[in-house]
């Protein structure tokens, strides 16, 4: 029997996975009438210093990719030197703004201690985004696997 | 953590580099040079060089107990068990599917669903029971705070986007997508118990606060990396465009058709049976 597909839509999958917190947002507005544990400030302090870690190591890994990509093109110095500057231009934003005061400075005493804090944070995160991402395809690909062999010539045979 | 600034010895500086960051950075080059390097034997000279280096961030705690960020070792050394669990068990129920190659026997199954719950456990235990990761009696360790709601939102809302898209794109694949829909609601349930029933040693209003700024870290990376893809596409996109066009070169003679006419002409068709 034919099942009918779904229509294929980014708006529909965003909402797939946006699914979990808004339904949590929306118990609690349910249950407490607010947005009970939100603290605007802290969370953006958060974001921010997310934003600043998550670009400039993220550059630093493109950077190191531009080796490779200038294996093939003659090894050339301008894409190397603009990305560097990209690079070299997300670490001072990050000290510039660690250091402007309380704004993205958490609970840490220097923006040495801040920034420090930041890149190990970071890989404490990514480590849980990549469990995640291996648990989510793992169990869909075990899903897969798990039914009945398909038989998809079916035509052929006849 | 709080990393407070202070006036550190230079030696205590040489030892955090030495035994935590040096090791930190051992784990990604191990990896990458047993990818890439054409040498004999380099894949398991790489994998044994990742492996020194996460042994040596997991006993960081002992070896650098003066740096506060070594309790992301101390973190490491709690979950890597419980983690790999997880991740082999479900790479045992995958290969002792229908798989075309890598086939493995049908009982590691049951093996791969044991080591797959008792992985989940083992982690809801560290919120719920005594085994929460401590730096000391009764001081959690900040960075669990950090992993836990991380790890379970973001599989949520992973698994619940992986069920829509196999009804989206696949065909047939209702039942698959029941099966994520169901690993979607178990991760929910993990989070609404967290967010209402207290630990020994994690309140849920604890648990509530560190989960939002788990979402503000999870959007945080997302802009940060899209943004850095988006300057070096910029940068190469760039480059590109300041090079000089390709020479282009005359077009082909009328005896060059000819012959590549024959050519075609020669290939074109299929013998009778």
């Amino acid at each position: 029997m034919k099942e009918s597909n779904l229509t294929f839509t980014w708006r529909m999958m965003l909402l797939a996975f946006l699914l979990p917190p808004l339904l949590i947002l929306a118990i609690d507005i349910t249950f407490y009438g607010s947005f009970k544990g939100i603290d605007s400030n802290v969370s953006f302090t958060r974001f921010s210093n997310a934003t600043l870690t998550a670009y400039m190591l993220c550059s630093l890994f493109l950077l190191g990719n531009l080796f490779f990509y200038g294996e093939s093109r003659n090894r050339p110095l301008a894409p190397l030197v603009g990305m560097f500057f990209a690079t070299a231009l997300g670490v001072v934003a990050t000290v510039f703004f660690i250091g402007q005061g309380p704004m993205l400075l958490e609970d840490n005493g220097s923006v040495r201690a801040q920034a420090i804090y930041n890149v190990v944070h970071m890989f404490v995160s990514s480590g849980a985004i990549l469990v995640a991402m291996g648990v989510a395809l793992g169990v869909t690909f075990s899903a897969i696997t798990s039914q009945k062999q398909r038989n998809n010539f079916e035509l052929e045979e006849e | 953590m709080n990393i407070r600034a202070c006036s550190k010895g230079m030696d205590e500086m040489l030892v955090a580099l030495f035994l935590f960051w040096i090791p930190v950075a051992m784990v990604p080059l191990g990896l990458w040079y047993s990818m890439s390097s054409p040498l004999k034997n380099a894949s398991s000279r790489g994998r044994l060089f990742a492996f020194t280096g996460v042994v040596l961030i997991c006993i960081s705690p002992w070896t650098v107990p003066s740096s506060p960020s070594t309790a992301a070792g101390h973190l490491l050394g709690a979950i890597i068990g419980p983690c790999m669990l997880i991740l082999l068990g479900i790479y045992l129920i995958s290969f002792s599917g229908n798989v075309p190659v890598g086939k493995l026997p049908r009982s590691d199954r049951k093996l791969g669903v044991l080591m797959t719950g008792f992985g989940f456990i083992w982690l809801a235990g560290m919120h719920w029971w005594i085994l929460t990761p401590q730096l000391s009696p009764n001081e959690v360790n900040h960075y669990w705070f950090v992993f836990w709601p991380t790890f379970i939102i973001l599989t949520s809302c992973l698994a619940s986007c992986s069920a829509v898209t196999l009804l989206m794109i696949g065909e047939q694949r209702k039942a698959e997508s029941n099966a994520m829909f169901i690993v979607s609601g178990l991760s929910f349930s993990i989070l609404i118990l967290g967010l209402n029933v207290d630990g020994p040693l994690i309140t849920a209003d604890e648990f509530r606060e560190h989960l939002w700024l788990a979402v503000a870290d999870l959007a945080g990376i997302t802009v940060g990396s899209l943004l850095s893809i988006f300057v070096f596409a910029l940068v190469i996109y760039s480059y590109e465009r300041s090079l000089p066009a390709p020479k282009s070169i005359s077009p082909p003679t009328e005896s060059e058709l000819k012959q590549v006419s024959t050519l075609i002409a020669s290939h074109l068709g299929g013998e009778d049976e």
